[in-house]
Parts: structure tokens; sequence; C-alpha cells
């Protein structure tokens, strides 16, 4: 009998602490969903993926799969998986598209700014924004057949119109040419940005900066750049992470050929992993990947978004 | 450039681009998983008779009630087999359910399935990667069921009728002496030529390698808008190399002497055979050849930019012959792949073959179906009710009834090819060091390395792979 005198005595107690954990840490409980996803789609396949390079995991060798090899795996994506031209090429990939997206993401955001219509403000902001919905795949196949020397369009329109000869884009500049593809695909991504934040800047500082008689180009350099320093930084970095992880687009386009010309880092640990069945390397050439572009934006962060931009 | 030529490429660039933008846009759609059952159809709507089946000493009905899960790729065998699946779940009591997919998630997915052990799938298409999944031990042999009186009966088979290559291929190219599955599809190397040119200029259908660059120099030449032929350039193990084999075997040589010492690629014919290659498409290929695909053989060929297809696949010519596809519909003609005037014919062929793996949970009721689907009866209906050219029984390219519908010259030219194919043997590590092989050679196609120095690397990475 005296059990259940002391579960009912206890009760309200229990109720209480109960109703005191949820209030004290109430922020906590509120991210605790978020965190239990994060768990589930970030950390443990994080974690798993970093088991992965440290064991010999070779799909079509089951007799050694699960050995600890310490750091093999790296040593073998790095020495003769070609991990290190993959780098290279990526590196200079995002380099080249992330300042041509800027620059013209940019320069579009002026133009439209400055149009004075409200109708054709709409029409070009349409219009620019299109390619961003094409998907990555669809486009490829799209502009493999626009590039094909016998029947597509864009050699035959060099051709025909300039007095130029047109490239062979695909095998003479196949880096080029997938850059210019991203270029036209994600442009528009940085021109809305751009647009909206080139559309927030205060009327009464460009009008001040009009009165002081400063021409176009000063008014971009000392006013509307600087206003918008927070956009173009966020605008940037997203862009730059998203451009780490290509992967359809120059698939489907070149395949990372020709030869090894556009065998970015993405492809690569494709190519390891699916082709090779090599799981063990593949993870391996992933986070060093994954930790590079981590230290590389909390540097950007650090260094540039603190001191530079929210300073 | 003539306007003739120019209203021409406008044409295709719009057909062209127009067929990219619908099958993009398909494979965006599609996406997942499609199950469903065999067909909404009865068997009863079908012309093929369940009797037909029944004349075989095999106990059908000895897994009625259960379920097969077969897991494809997107393919036309898919779509021409679908309509008879009702014939054989009356035959048999097995019920059927179709996982197709687009053949890149299909291939990891394949990958997925069998190497985790989760053997969702009883029947699944297999290619070049059969004894990559064979020596892991994923593969059940079938030579059990095939020594199941209950389960095979020899002599309704008829099992000599399966090309002697398919056969081979089902045996892991000759690295098997069990089955690794049976075979589906077959398609083979072919050479297509523009009829209407070759009587322009008088020439005559090339036997001979040396007699085809002749022919391929005559239309480059006299026709401004026109390169004298084209061929699969890109890397990848089904592209470039898979025609490139071919004229590896024509030379003399072979793919492994002595597996794994000596892979064959730096051998006297190898490099020959690849400099002829080479320049083929250098001297007498569109602009970039290098990253021609073999959509993009075709797409030259049916827009009429291309005297000729070297070798590829027979199964081009429906496509090419299409007036609806094809801008050069009636001037095709189709002959057997060239080899050296002191070679040997010997062209690619290439099997589809579909297999069950050992942790599937019905792979005896997956076995009857092969059989059922491999079949001289569902075979002859297949061919003679689609579009379908791809039989691997010689009994239906002999039919009448199918040679009128696909052509007698076509027919003839794929039988003689198919009776003399010898397809490449595709080992363990073929994915891996064939890969590599295909960039070697697609570098020296961009001229960015000679054939010679392509072929000697490509030598030293296989024997290395293989080595491992």
């Amino acid at each position: 009998m005296s059990t259940p005198t002391q579960t009912t005595k206890s009760d309200p107690s229990v109720l209480v602490r109960l109703r005191d954990l949820w209030n004290d840490y109430l922020p906590y409980w509120f991210m605790a969903p978020m965190v239990l996803v994060m768990l589930l789609i970030t950390i443990f396949p994080g974690a798993y993926d970093l088991y992965l390079s440290l064991v010999e995991y070779k799909l079509s060798e089951p007799g050694t799969m699960g050995q600890f090899n310490g750091l093999d795996n790296f040593r073998t994506a790095f020495t003769s998986g070609g991990a290190v031209n993959s780098f290279t090429l990526t590196i200079i990939f995002v380099s080249g598209a992330l300042a041509l997206e800027t620059v013209l993401g940019f320069l579009l955001a002026a133009l439209v700014t400055g149009v004075k219509s409200e109708r054709m403000k709409t029409f070009y902001r349409v219009a620019f924004i299109l390619p961003m919905a094409v998907a990555p795949v669809s486009l490829a196949t799209i502009t493999r057949i626009m590039l094909n020397s016998e029947i597509g369009v864009i050699p035959y329109m060099i051709t025909q119109y300039t007095p130029f000869a047109a490239p062979n884009f695909l095998s003479d500049i196949p880096l080029l040419t997938v850059m210019l593809v991203d270029t036209w695909n994600w442009t528009p991504f940085m021109f809305i940005i751009f647009y909206a934040g080139m559309s927030s800047v205060p009327e009464t500082l460009l009008e001040a900066s009009r009165v002081d008689g400063a021409p176009l180009w000063r008014r971009y350099v000392h006013v509307i750049i600087p206003y918008m320093k927070p956009v173009l930084f966020v605008a940037i970095l997203i862009r730059l992470i998203d451009l780490f992880r290509t992967f359809g687009l120059v698939f489907s386009l070149t395949s990372g050929g020709p030869g090894t010309q556009t065998e970015l880092v993405s492809i690569n640990i494709f190519q390891t992993g699916f082709t090779f069945v090599d799981l063990g390397a593949a993870s391996a050439i992933a986070i060093v990947y994954l930790v590079g572009i981590i230290a590389l934006c909390n540097i950007l962060i650090i260094k540039i978004g603190f001191e530079g931009v929210w300073e | 450039m003539t306007s003739k030529r120019s209203g021409r490429k406008r044409r295709n660039f719009i057909k062209a681009t127009g067929v990219g933008l619908l099958g993009g846009l398909a494979g965006c759609t599609r996406g997942g998983d499609e199950a469903s059952d065999g067909n909404g159809d009865g068997a009863d709507d079908v012309d093929l008779s369940v009797s037909e089946f029944q004349d075989a000493d095999i106990d059908w009905q000895q897994f009625e009630g259960s379920t097969i899960n077969i897991g494809a790729v997107q393919h036309p065998w898919v779509d021409a087999i679908k309509p008879a699946i009702p014939v054989f779940e009356e035959l048999t009591g097995i019920s059927v359910q179709w996982n197709v997919l687009p053949e890149q998630e299909f291939r990891t997915k394949r990958l997925t399935d069998v190497s985790t052990g989760a053997g969702e799938w009883d029947v699944f298409f297999l290619d070049q990667v059969v004894n990559q999944f064979r020596e892991a031990g994923w593969l059940q042999p079938l030579d059990p069921y095939f020594d199941d009186d209950s389960m095979y009966d020899e002599e309704w088979y008829t099992m000599d009728d399966l090309f002697e290559a398919t056969r081979w291929q089902a045996h892991g190219g000759g690295y098997s002496d069990t089955w690794t599955g049976i075979p589906i599809t077959v398609e083979v190397q072919t050479q297509f030529y523009r009829t209407d040119l070759y009587e322009e200029y008088d020439l005559e259908v090339a036997e001979t390698l040396e007699e085809f660059v002749s022919n391929a120099q005559t239309i480059q030449e006299n026709e401004s808008d026109m390169v004298g032929t084209a061929g699969r350039g890109q890397k990848g193990y089904g592209m470039n190399i898979y025609i490139l084999n071919t004229f590896i075997r024509e030379y003399g040589s072979q793919l492994w002497d002595d597996y794994p010492d000596d892979s064959g690629l730096d051998s006297e014919g190898a490099i020959s055979a690849a400099e002829w290659y080479v320049s083929l498409l250098q001297d007498y290929g569109p602009d970039g050849a290098s990253s021609q695909t073999w959509s993009d053989v075709l797409s030259t060929m049916q827009s009429g930019s291309a005297g000729h297809i070297v070798s590829d696949a027979n199964l081009f010519w429906p496509s090419l012959t299409d007036p609806e596809a094809s801008d050069a519909a009636d001037n095709i003609g189709i002959a057997k792949t060239p080899a050296p005037a002191d070679g040997e014919f010997a062209p690619n062929a290439y099997s589809w073959q579909i297999s069950t793996s050992k942790n599937a949970d019905n792979s005896e009721a997956a076995f009857l179906f092969m059989l059922w689907a491999s079949s001289e009866p569902t075979n002859t209906w297949l061919h003679l009710n689609s579009s379908a050219a791809f039989s691997v029984r010689q009994s239906v390219w002999e039919n009448d009834e199918f040679r009128s519908r696909v052509g007698d010259n076509f027919a003839q030219v794929t039988l003689e090819s198919l009776q003399a194919a010898a397809p490449d043997p595709f080992d363990a590590k073929y994915p891996e060091w064939g890969q590599t092989y295909s960039e070697e050679l697609q570098t020296a196609i961009a001229g960015d390395q000679s054939a010679e120095e392509a072929l000697t690397n490509a030598a030293t990475a296989a024997e290395d792979t293989a080595d491992e």
C-alpha cells in the first residue's frame, strides 16, 4: 500500500520538475529536432566516412574489407588516384566560374536597376533568372548538342557570323567550356541577390552623392558597393560552396575528359567509389575535400566577414 | 558553307535539341523506383500461348505464389517483354515486380543491392562488371539450376540456338566455368555508309581498313560540308575502347595475352590498331572527335554530316533509317565492319544478361523467369510484335517474317557478324583499367599524345591494376 501513496505524493513534484526542465532549457528543446536531424544526415554519415577512410573498403575484394589500414587510402588517392590533379582543376574551375558569375551578376543587376520602366524591370528579372531553372543534367545534354562541331548551333553561328573559326569546345578548351556553361546556369543566382541588395540602397545616399556631383562610377565605388558588402559577401560565399559541389553538369558534359582535363574532385570521388568500387580511397578524398572547404569558408568568414563586412 | 547545309544544320539543331530536351526532362522527372506489376493486361490479350511453354519438361508451377523483383535499366527489352509478362505469370503462378531505373542510377542501386547483401532484386541486368561481381562472391551461379531436371529441359530450350558469343559472355567472358546469368540482348558492330554518295563516286563497300580510309577520303574531299566518318572518341569503358578493341583483334592481337602479366595493349597489333583509329578520326572524323559519344556519332550520321560510321552498334539501323529521325534515312547502307587486308574479321559484340545474386530470396523462381524470357517462343514473339532487333537467338535472325520486318540486308549482316563475333573478355578489374585505357586513348585522339604512347601507358596501368 505504501508504494502507490508514495507515487501519488511524488507525482506533482515530477510534473513540476519536468515543467522546470522544459522552461529552463526551452531554447534547447526547440533546437533538439534540428540537432537530431543534423546528427542523422551530417554527423553520422561524416563519422562513417571518416571510418571508411581509415579501413580497407574495396567492394570487389570482400576478403579484406574492414581491416584498419591507417593512412593507406589517403596515400593511394593522392599518389596514384589522380586526386592532386582533381584538386588543382577544382580550384581553377571554382575561381574562374565564381569570378565570372560575380562580375556578370553584378553588371546585370546594375543594368536592371537602372531601367526606368517597372514593367520592363519585371520582364528582365524573369528573363535573367530563367537559366537557373534548368536542371544541370538537362542543360548539359542540350549544351552537348549545341556545341557539337557538326550539328551544333554555336560552332555554326561562330563560323557563320564571326571572322573566327569555332574552337572544339569539349576537346580543345574543355575546362573553360564547363566554366562558361556553369556561368550561364548560375549567374542568375548572383543577379537576383545583387539586384535585391542594390534595390535596398537608400535613395537618400544616392541623392546626396548626386548632389555632390559624383559620377556614376564613383557612386558605385563609394556608395553602392560599400553598402552592399554583406550581400556581396554572403552571395559569393554561398556560390563558392555550391561550386565546390558541382557534379552533374560536368559529368554529363565531359565525363571528366578529355583524359582527366575536367576531372573535378566530385567526379574523382564518384569514379573512385563507383567505378573502381574503392570506397575507402573515395572516402579519404572526400574527407580532405570536406575539411578543405570548411577551413576555407571559416577563414573567409573570420578574416573577411567579421573584419571587412560586419566591422 | 552552302545554304543547303545551313538549312540542314538548323533543322538538325532544332530536332536534336528537342530530342535532347525531352530526354533530359524525362530523365529528370522519372527519378526513383518505378515499381509496377508486370502489365495491366491479361495473358489472354497477348498473342503468345502458354501451351508453347507447357511442352517443356519443366515444372513451371513449382514456385507458385512467389514474387520476383526485377531490377532493370531503361531498355527497349523491358518495353518489349512487359506485355508478355502475364503469360509468364499464368504459366508459373509467379508474380513479377519491375524496378526500372535510368542507367547510372541503376548501376549505383545494383551495386548497393548486391554488395550490402540486401538481395532486394531477384533478377537484375548485368554487363561489363560481371566478373567484378562474380569474384566478389555476389553472384549466384546458375549451373545447379541447369542440372535440375525439374527446372531445365535441354531439348526444349535449344541452347545451341543462342549465339556462341553470348553464351561465352554469360560465362564471365571466358573467366568463369559456370553460368553467371542468361543473355537477353545482343548487339554487334557493323559499318554504316551513305549509299547515294557511294553511287555518285562509284565506291565499293569497304572490306578492308585501307579501302575504308580511301572511301572516307573520297567523300570528305568531294563533299565540302561532310566529314568522311564518325566514331566514338569519348572515354569510358563502353565508349572509345569498345570500338578500338575490335580493331586490336583484327590486327591479330588480343587483350590479356597473359593475365595479369601481359595486357596485350602495347603489342604491335594493338598499337597498329590504335594508330589506325586515331589517325582515321583525326583525318576524316568530326572536329572534336575525342569527345564524341555513341549518341553524337548517331546524330552526326542522322544529320547527313558524315559519310560513314566506321564501326558501331547494329542497333543504330532503325534510328538511321527512320525518316522521322534521320535526314539520310533513304540512303543508309549497312555492311560488316572492315578488317585489315591480312587480318581477321572479328567484330565486338555486347550482351546484356540477367543474373541473380546469392542474397536473393527467390533465385530459383528467378531462374525460371530467365529461362522463359530467353526461350525461343518468347524471343520470336517479342521480335515479331515489337520494334526489337536484339535477339540472342539465331533462329530469330533467320525467321522470314522478322527479316522482312527489319530488312534482309540488316538481318544478314547482323547474323554473319554475330556468328563471327569475338566480344571483349571483361575481367574483374576491367572497370578500373578500362577507364584508364579509355582516358589514354581519348588523349591520343585529342592529339595530346601519340597512339603508341597512349597504348603503352594503358598497358602499364592495366598490368599494375590487375597485379594489385
